[in-house]
């Protein structure tokens, strides 16, 4: 399991990735990433929400109340185009900071 | 629900009152989607309550500078309350003196003996002064940690 100190700073990044794939609702979000990262990072619904508020905050993402396929009424989390371009410039930050640590990092002989 | 509703009150009744309802409204709703996720997949409300309430962690999870930020803004409203102590000490102090120097000069005006009450009144002010100094102190060397 991840120390969440480390991931929290790229958190927003990663929200905003899986808000790009397709609108999703707060619950689906944080289900998405314990499935993708199979059980590895399991993100807390408190630290989750306080990130998703910011980005709304930031007019990052936009939420509206949609039908769920069987039931419910889901509050749906959509891009804006401002959120978009925020993800992009955060993806060129994480790159360079990944060629970085790799540089640092990396065994030499 | 009205479990949620009680959790969420209850994990955010120490923040401060700017943006608290909002934040309560906010995560009961997205704490009700959960559940209702969850009894979807076949949980009991019960069970699905239980394991929401579980898993979604403290208030310091929320707030990551929660603490810091609470503390900053005690610190600023103590500098600010003595702030206030000490306008009110000096101006309370002018006035003493003030009368003191006027019931000397108007019956005894041959000795001035109105000078050593007034060094004893003066440390009212000091001492506050002093305290608000003390004060500001502390934060500087707290902001180098």
């Amino acid at each position: 399991m991840i120390n969440s100190d480390i991931i929290r700073g790229h958190l927003e990044s990663v929200i905003l990735k899986l808000i790009i794939e397709k609108d999703m609702y707060g619950y689906e979000i944080s289900n998405l990433i314990t499935e993708r990262t199979k059980k590895r990072f399991n993100i807390k619904e408190a630290t989750l929400y306080s990130v998703v508020g910011r980005l709304q905050k930031k007019e990052l993402i936009d939420s509206y109340i949609g039908e769920k396929s069987h039931g419910g009424k889901r509050r749906y989390y959509k891009i804006t185009s401002l959120g978009r371009a925020y993800y992009n410039q955060k993806l060129l930050e994480w790159i360079e900071l990944k060629k970085v640590l790799d540089a640092l990092l990396e065994d030499r002989k | 629900m009205k479990k949620i509703v009680n959790f969420v009150r209850h994990t955010f009744k120490d923040i401060p009152k700017q943006g608290k309802e909002e934040i309560i409204q906010s995560v009961t709703e997205l704490l009700n989607e959960k559940v209702e996720d969850l009894i979807e997949k076949g949980l009991s409300e019960q069970e699905a309550i239980d394991k929401t309430v579980v898993e979604f962690g403290t208030v310091e999870d929320y707030f990551v500078n929660f603490k810091k930020q609470e503390k900053k803004m005690r610190r600023k409203k103590t500098i600010n309350h003595y702030k206030n102590d000490l306008f009110f000490s000096a101006v309370g102090s002018t006035i003493i003196i003030a009368i003191i120097v006027f019931v000397n000069l108007y019956y005894v005006p041959s000795t001035l003996w109105f000078v050593i009450p007034a060094v004893g009144i003066l440390f009212w002010p000091l001492s506050i002064l002093y305290n608000l100094l003390n004060k500001r102190e502390n934060r500087k060397d707290e902001k180098d940690e």
